[in-house]
């Protein structure tokens, strides 16, 4: 199961925690959508992600072209180990942009 | 036999009881579109037999023989493209040794014919990965008989019925307390789980929405197997968005299985698809 809490505001914080995966969808959109709403920018930190698979990965990269096509800039932060891992594998960093996943 | 959702919280160290049926076969019923199809080249046999799908009457056999031939003899990985009547365009097939016998790999089309982009481009690369995964020994295409035979081997450490992504969760910890008790390490319990999890994903998402996962313990090796009685692989769905996450997987859950594990094995076919997912000890 997948917790998100929110640090509202122009450029909200989106604290992920537990486990991404096909389960998270609904819950994960609905509060990005949330917090997005008239946002500058948005963070979105993995510091509590302790699992993530390849729904999961998916669902963090719709979310995140998503937004970019709104026009609202978007970065990952504190990734996990299991988070790197998975992104590494599946070369995440081309496929949302280096603005998202810096080096 | 018991659904995740009837387990304890606490059950995940504890035996769920046998439940007596085995990774089963059902009869074929048809053909999807972007289906696998294989072929086993015997040179010893001199002949050509399916071991995923039908061999279709419209391929040239005698091609194909020499084409298998040469591959063996070469020790070479080779692809080959050929026209079949039905299909928008050519097939491809990639012809892959392994030892004294030649795979044949195609991705049929079945006169599926693309609306949007170039997934003719896609399917290709799709159908590389596979024979890619094949040449270095991590994926196995098994036949009925064999998938039945290996499906059943060893000992049974854990049996779930999986029907939603909810359970998710609680099959990962389930595991996750099985590998435990086997003595892995936290790192390749990690890496263990996720290829499993991938599988079980993938039974919700194209293979009818449930399944069953059975944890096997073999001399040399654990083994998962997962099972399910949908449509069989068919690659437009790693294409295409699926219903349920609205977002095209583009085969990276089976990257995820091939990468992690030691070796898989793999039958598809039109009423089902089960998965062989090895650790070796």
């Amino acid at each position: 199961m997948l917790q998100t809490s929110i640090v509202p505001g122009p450029a909200p914080t989106i604290f992920l925690a537990g486990e991404m995966d096909l389960d998270c969808a609904d819950g994960l959109r609905s509060a990005v959508a949330g917090a997005a709403r008239g946002a500058q920018t948005v963070t979105l930190d993995f510091s509590g992600v302790e699992f993530i698979d390849s729904s999961g990965t998916g669902i963090f990269v719709r979310l995140c072209l998503d937004l970019k096509s709104q026009g609202v800039p978007v970065v990952a932060r504190n990734l996990t180990a299991p988070v790197h891992g998975v992104f590494e594998m599946l070369r995440v960093r081309e496929l949302v942009g280096e603005d998202v996943l810096p080096e | 036999m018991r659904t995740v959702d009837e387990m304890r919280p606490d059950e995940s160290e504890a035996q769920v009881a046998p439940h007596g049926s085995e990774a089963q076969v059902a009869p074929d019923d048809g053909p999807l579109p972007c289906s696998l199809h294989v072929y086993r080249y015997r040179r010893a046999g001199g002949r050509i037999e399916a071991v995923v799908g039908v061999f279709d009457a419209g391929l040239p056999e005698d091609d194909l023989i020499a084409q298998a031939d040469e591959a063996l003899e070469r020790a070479t990985f080779m692809c080959y493209a050929v026209a079949q009547a039905d299909d928008f365009v050519e097939d491809e097939l990639c012809f892959v040794p392994c030892g004294e016998h030649c795979e044949i790999l195609s991705i049929h089309t079945n006169g599926w014919e693309r609306h949007y982009g170039d997934h003719r481009r896609s399917l290709i690369e799709i159908l590389s990965d596979l024979a890619a995964a094949v040449a270095c020994g991590r994926l196995r295409l098994l036949d009925s008989d064999e998938i039945a035979i290996e499906a059943a081997a060893g000992d049974e450490m854990l049996h779930l019925a999986i029907d939603k992504p909810r359970a998710l969760s609680k099959v990962r910890r389930a595991v996750d307390a099985r590998l435990a008790a086997e003595g892995l390490d936290p790192a390749l319990r990690r890496t263990t789980l996720l290829p499993i999890s991938e599988a079980v994903t993938n039974m919700l998402l194209h293979g009818g929405g449930s399944g069953e996962l059975t944890l096997r313990r073999l001399p040399d090796r654990l083994r998962a197997v997962v099972c399910d009685r949908g449509p069989g692989l068919n690659f437009l769905n790693w294409i295409e968005p699926p219903d349920v996450s609205g977002q095209a997987s583009m085969g990276y859950g089976f990257k995820i299985i091939t990468e992690n594990l030691d070796v898989v094995g793999l039958h598809t076919r039109p009423a089902g698809t089960t998965l062989l997912l090895d650790r070796i000890l």
